[in-house]
């Protein structure tokens, strides 16, 4: 099968999946259906089939040329369209000058096993502890991996990724600079996480990040991904496509944490159109926890992938969309074998004019016997124009197994804050306890004092910069 | 002039009058009870007095330490010193109890309690309530029993020392163990601290426990009767029906 034909119907991006092979799959129809009926997981849609790098390159640099920029419809709700995003505008390699002080300024001032941070086109900043370096550990760009270790890159790369679902998936696999890979051997446990840094510090940067995460056999360690953006005083455009695979092998166990913010760049718009898979093999454990918390428009693939026997994950997620952003979560907790395990828990909250679409599908393949998993979805509305959806799916294809999900869609409850406010806070204080209080037991899973301050912190912020609205909101009803 | 003071207060809420001139002084120090039948209005009073938006006072007022608070924001009632504990406290998932406080006491303060102090505090609250320490790191009321978040409006009203608390059946739905470790609380509370009280039941239960020294009796929407603790065993004896006969009718109030 064809690069250029791998996928083409997976996410119904209607008009972003060109077929250029004849044995391309029949299109659906766009917009008829919502996304999880249309929805092919990335099972055997990857890239990796043996093509060199040059090769993949020159496949999706195909599919970007004649692609359009993807509009995601869904049928009796709202579109996600890319179409204002002025891509020709953007730059995809640019001057940098060092790390970003955003990054600097964010990232919580805690020991790291290493880091690595990419601003705009370049890798500007990789450091890693000399220990486990020398007990094998990897952290370097992508590009220098591809250089330096070949044919392990060669054996994972884009294994699972497509490359040709819409333009910019296709501008990521063609034009990525930088990157980063990581490498955790066989066995080495490593307590204190990994950083892995996209910043974009100024409006007409087209980001292509693009991360490859390897956790050997029996390995442990956790990644900590932050998304950042500096003020665009001026306003402006630009772009973070980004695609992230992790591979955890036999028995290995990660905690995967992202921190996304792109809101700073306001009065500037950052687009982020990005997809993660993560696959879990034989016996190993994956916790996965996105923190999405801003974006002008924010389209996210997310999915996490039990592949081989015993393989276990939490999926978590929290999201908060404020102001006039976009937000459009598909997740997918996958389950290609059995037993396994999956249990996937988001929670979102938007205010401002916001909208949100929270998708969550779990799909088990015929033979994933004896897979148990739950999917619940809760999320607030804290203004009158803000909107969140919330589509739960279940796709079974065997029959010894038990899958099921729930969820609420919530409003501030006036009795709980009349409790807190005869204690003594005020409106303000009563509701930021309660939308924290919300969040708090995700939050609390991750696990890491900083990086759950920073999600606090961010939440705040959103509920204090809201203030007005929700107060208007309240008394409204 | 008594610390709270109540004036010919009339409530509606839903298009309905509900309390219908209500006077009630109470002071520091003092412990009341207010008894009634079920839809007397009671509970009508006690959110009322801290301000629920869902009541509207059409007539009357509300004063506390001189400064009329009939208008006033809940959390400004709370502030000058007034409490409530609740009759079905609301869960605040994902709050412990012990930050819940911490908050709760330092949005009474200009500077933010020491953690010393705050230790202090609590762990003396602890042990007046007979709960255990773990119970503090709980989420408030987050799948407590009904004992326990009693037990938790108790634990906050010891932090947060108001001068007058309401009680709104507190002691329903308790068995007699909570309800024994509850009442105590809050006599110890009104020996140590001077706590004044609006202990408002529909039982006799709990005043075998505490011992008030003004009882009112509401029926109606109005204080038909008050008198000392003798009440309460004439409640006992005769109920409230003998009493509604004698003072239930339209015009009739209490001295």
């Amino acid at each position: 099968m064809s690069a250029a034909t791998n996928g083409a119907t997976d996410d119904g991006a209607g008009n972003g999946a060109i077929p250029v092979s004849p044995d391309a799959p029949v299109q659906v129809k766009a917009g008829r259906h919502r996304e999880a009926t249309l929805y092919h997981a990335l099972a055997g849609a990857g890239a990796g089939d043996g093509r060199t790098l040059a090769q993949l390159r020159e496949a999706a640099l195909k599919v970007y040329e004649v692609s359009e920029l993807p509009v995601w419809r869904r049928s009796g709700f709202w579109s996600t369209s890319v179409q204002d995003l002025d891509l020709d505008a953007l730059e995809t390699s640019v001057q940098v000058d060092g790390v970003p002080a955003v990054v600097t300024r964010t990232l919580p001032d805690r020991p790291q096993a290493g880091r690595i941070v990419q601003s705009a086109g370049a890798v500007v900043q990789v450091e890693l502890d000399e220990t486990l370096a020398r007990r094998g550990v990897i952290l370097c760009s992508l590009e220098q991996a591809f250089e330096e270790h070949a044919e392990l890159v060669c054996e994972w790369f884009s294994k699972r990724l497509p490359i040709d679902r819409h333009k910019l998936e296709a501008a990521n696999a063609a034009f990525w600079t930088g990157g980063a890979f990581l490498h955790v051997p066989r066995g080495v446990v490593v307590e204190e996480p990994f950083e892995i840094v996209y910043a974009i510090d100024r409006a007409g940067v087209a980001q292509y990040g693009r991360t490859l995460v390897l956790g050997g056999p029996a390995s442990e360690f956790c990644v900590h991904e932050y998304d950042l953006a500096e003020s665009f005083p001026d306003g402006g455009q630009a772009l973070h496509a980004g695609a992230f695979e992790m591979y955890l092998q036999d028995g290995a166990r990660c905690r995967l944490a992202q921190f996304q913010d792109w809101s700073p760049a306001r009065p500037g718009e950052v687009f982020d159109v990005s997809t993660r898979f993560v696959g879990v093999g034989r016996d190993a454990y994956c916790h996965w926890l996105p923190a999405l918390l801003g974006g002008h428009l924010v389209r996210q693939h997310l999915e996490l992938a039990v592949m081989d026997k015993g393989g276990d994950m939490a999926f978590r997620g929290v999201f908060f969309a404020e102001e006039h952003e976009h937000l459009d979560v598909f997740a997918v907790d996958l389950h290609e074998t059995g037993p396994s395990g999956g249990d996937v828990h988001w929670r979102g909250a938007a205010t401002g004019e916001s909208r949100a679409s929270f998708e969550g599908l779990i799909q088990i393949d015929p033979g994933a016997q004896q897979t148990h998993t739950y999917l619940q979805i809760h999320s607030m509305m804290l203004s009158p124009k803000a909107r969140i959806d919330a589509i739960p799916s279940v796709l079974v294809s065997a029959d010894d197994v038990s899958a099921s999900h729930g969820g609420t869609v919530g409003e501030l409850d006036e009795t709980a804050i009349f409790y807190m406010q005869t204690r003594g806070l005020d409106r303000a204080a009563a509701v930021r306890v309660i939308v924290e209080g919300f969040f708090e037991p995700l939050v609390a899973e991750l696990q890491d004092e900083g990086l759950e301050e920073l999600v606090r912190a961010s939440v705040a912020r959103k509920l204090a910069a809201a203030r007005e609205d929700i107060e208007a909101y309240a008394t409204s009803r | 002039m008594a610390d709270l003071e109540i004036r010919d207060l009339h409530v509606r809420t839903d298009e309905r009058e509900i309390l219908r001139g209500v006077d009630l002084d109470i002071n520091r120090g003092e412990i009341h009870a207010l008894m009634g039948p079920n839809g007397s209005g009671k509970s009508t009073l006690a959110n009322t007095l801290l301000g629920h938006p869902s009541y509207e006072v059409t007539e009357g007022s509300i004063a506390f330490k001189g400064e009329d608070i009939t208008g006033a924001e809940p959390h400004e009632r709370a502030k000058a010193g007034l409490f409530l504990a609740f009759q079905y406290p609301v869960s605040i998932p994902g709050v412990s109890v012990a930050n819940f406080l911490r908050m709760a006491i330092n949005a009474k303060r200009e500077e933010p309690i020491q953690v010393k102090e705050f230790r202090t505090q609590l762990q003396h609250a602890i042990e007046l309530l007979d709960v255990d320490r773990a119970f503090t790191s709980r989420h408030l009321n987050d799948g407590f029993s009904g004992g326990e978040k009693k037990r938790a409006e108790i634990l906050q009203m010891a932090m947060l020392q108001p001068d007058v608390a309401i009680l709104d059946e507190t002691d329903s739905g308790l068995d007699i163990d909570a309800l024994r470790t509850v009442a105590e609380g809050v006599q110890r509370l009104h020996d140590e601290q001077g706590l004044g009280a609006l202990i408002i039941t529909h039982y006799q239960r709990i005043l075998h426990y505490v011992k008030p020294q003004f009882v009112h009796i509401l029926m109606d929407g109005r204080i038909v009767l008050e008198g000392g603790v003798e009440l309460v065993e004439r409640l006992e004896r005769e109920g409230y029906d003998q009493i509604r006969q004698e003072f239930g009718g339209e015009g009739e109030l209490a001295a």
